[in-house]
């Protein structure tokens, strides 16, 4: 009989919570770019783990290879993203719904494989380091101040701090364009393209915008990921990082930004939470035990609440 | 009178009529495969009539509200909005410079509530525009308090008022007709191309949506509309164009038309 034990004391520790949290702030603002896509515009994005790679190596190469300061790449690095998004959208929006998201899946895998092989730029395999000077001279003073309050041990608080205050004020900005009329515009092409565009909108020009909001969003995860890991390799750029992201989506609700800010919470409790898992089994195996366990709590989940935590049931139900 | 003055005066009387039609078909050509859905199809319609399109099934009238509103192109022949050349032009761009349909099959925009609906169709809304919203908050939300005054005097007008709040995919199929209606009258259209408004709608339901026919027409729209029930396109047309394998085989006044033969060899059928 195998003994299944979790090391509860885990659920109390800080450095548990700020390594849950930047993972699932980073997660968090990823995913609002899909929500904007998949949950507001019906467009099926499978390429944002491409969008962050772009947006993530434009800021590291930058910064290294050009020697910018951080700060300046930033804006930069956005801006290159949504130009990418804005070429994808330009040249395969007006393909079906499907076919759009393949091609966007492979145009992530592109831009993997191109970080791959442009050594002289990103480092290839080996990896991009040494842009995050500049931040960890800010992070060190968030430090600092911190320490009057005593919580200047965990490294990854300020990190936290900055990942959360940026996903809170992507929310908010989009919940706002999202009540406005242009977000109407934008569910109605969720709703009916052909309806839309016989009242009058430009369908083709709502999702171009769409896609390219969603692409600088990426770029803006992807520099948290890459802060995160102080290293910049092709394989933290991986599909599964969209699929994680489509995860996000779908536990904490489609059509609601608060509900992505949730469900990359409880993602990444659940993933971080398994790593843990004491087994009478050899590492590997945990490992993959992992994965299959947080898959099964996810099927559980969806059964019981298939509009996902904070999703509107009407809005799935009538979708079609 | 002379020969000459007699032919300049009939000149005269067509470029009249040309500038009573606000919707102009010419030579229109449209093959699907080897299907010729619509074969050289030609008709007008003028400003500020009811104007039925009738014919049998697969003559090709959906097809020629796909093509007059830019949901197909046409692959060759000419359509004019007030003059303006439309047949290569996008249904959006189609929709604003007047001229707005609805479908066979309604479009209710299912989750989201009726009075979104009704609001996303105005006219000139800055809001829908990110930099305005951005750089002209004010104008836009004043201007989003008109349209909303305007959509729930719509609304009223449809007896919807109670639904307003309410996903559209909670709606009757005769409400979501009346729904798709009022949208499209919140567009504020010239001409309204009606894909068989009565199809499916309960015969109290049709009356009202008919009355309201009635009483924009004196308001000044153009309706051209798409109808099998021939109690409804002889009471109420002004004028009947009649399809039948993609091409238009009689236009004229209901009783004209219904009285034609080759109108009724290919679509009415039987002895009046």
């Amino acid at each position: 009989m195998i003994t299944f034990a979790l090391a509860l004391d885990i659920f109390t520790q800080l450095s548990f919570w700020v390594s849950v949290g930047v993972l699932a702030g980073t997660y968090g603002i990823f995913a609002c770019g899909l929500q904007l896509n998949v949950g507001f515009t019906g467009v099926v994005n499978f390429g944002q783990a491409g969008f962050m790679a772009i947006g993530a190596y434009t800021m590291g190469i930058a910064v290294v290879e050009l020697g910018w300061s951080f700060w300046a790449a930033l804006p930069v690095a956005v801006l290159v993203a949504m130009a990418a998004g804005l070429l994808i959208g330009l040249s395969s929006l007006r393909l079906r719904a499907d076919y759009f998201a393949i091609v966007t899946l492979a145009f992530a895998e592109i831009v993997r494989y191109t970080a791959i092989n442009a050594r002289d730029l990103t480092g290839g395999n080996q990896g991009l380091i040494g842009f995050d000077g500049d931040w960890a001279r800010l992070s060190g003073g968030i430090q600092e101040a911190l320490a009057p309050v005593g919580l200047d041990g965990e490294f990854l608080l300020p990190l936290l701090l900055v990942t959360w205050t940026t996903l809170v004020l992507l929310v908010l900005s989009l919940r706002w364009a999202q009540g406005s009329p242009w977000g109407r515009v934008l569910r109605a092409i969720r709703e009916d393209e052909d309806a839309a565009r016989a009242l009058g909108k430009n369908a083709f020009a709502y999702k171009l915008q769409s896609i390219a909001i969603a692409a600088g969003i990426a770029a803006i995860a992807g520099f948290f990921h890459a802060l995160n890991l102080s290293l910049l390799t092709p394989n933290s750029f991986e599909p599964l990082f969209t699929f994680l992201g489509y995860a996000v989506l779908v536990l904490g609700g489609l059509a609601s930004y608060t509900a992505v800010a949730a469900g990359a919470v409880v993602l990444w409790t659940l993933l971080e939470a398994t790593r843990l898992l004491e087994l009478p089994l050899p590492a590997e195996k945990v490992a993959a035990l992992r994965f299959m366990i947080v898959g099964l709590i996810l099927i559980v989940l969806m059964a019981l609440r298939p509009q996902g935590a904070f999703g509107k049931r009407e809005e799935m139900v009538l979708g079609d | 009178m002379t020969r000459q003055a007699t032919s300049e005066a009939s000149a005269e009387r067509a470029r009249e009529d040309d500038e009573r039609s606000l919707l102009v078909v010419r030579d229109v050509y449209r093959s699907f495969g080897g299907l010729r859905a619509v074969d050289g199809a030609s008709l007008d319609v003028r400003a500020g009539s009811i104007t039925a399109l009738i014919g049998p099934n697969g003559a090709g009238k959906t097809t020629l509200f796909n093509l007059m509103t830019g949901f197909e192109r046409a692959d060759a022949g000419e359509i004019t909005l007030e003059g303006r050349p439309i047949a290569r032009k996008p249904p959006h761009t189609i929709a604003r410079l007047g001229m707005v349909r609805t479908f066979q099959l309604t479009k209710a925009l299912a989750a989201m509530p009726v009075l979104d609906n009704i609001l996303l169709a105005a006219p000139d809304q800055p809001g829908e525009r990110l930099s305005n919203l951005l750089l002209r908050h004010r104008r836009c939300r004043q201007r989003e308090l008109a349209i909303r005054e305007r959509a729930l005097e719509l609304l009223d007008s449809f007896d919807l008022r109670p639904q307003a709040d309410a996903y559209a995919g909670t709606l009757s199929g005769g409400q979501r007709k009346l729904l798709e209606l009022a949208r499209a009258l919140m567009a504020e259209p010239r001409i309204l191309l009606l894909d068989e408004p009565m199809a499916g709608i309960n015969p109290t339901l049709g009356r009202r949506l008919l009355a309201h026919m009635r009483e924009l027409r004196s308001a000044g729209t153009t309706f051209l509309f798409i109808e099998h029930d021939m109690d409804v396109v002889m009471g109420e047309a002004d004028r009947v164009i009649v399809m039948a394998l993609g091409k238009v085989i009689a236009d004229g006044t209901p009783d004209a038309v219904r009285s034609d033969t080759r109108v009724i060899d290919a679509y009415l059928g039987g002895t009046p």
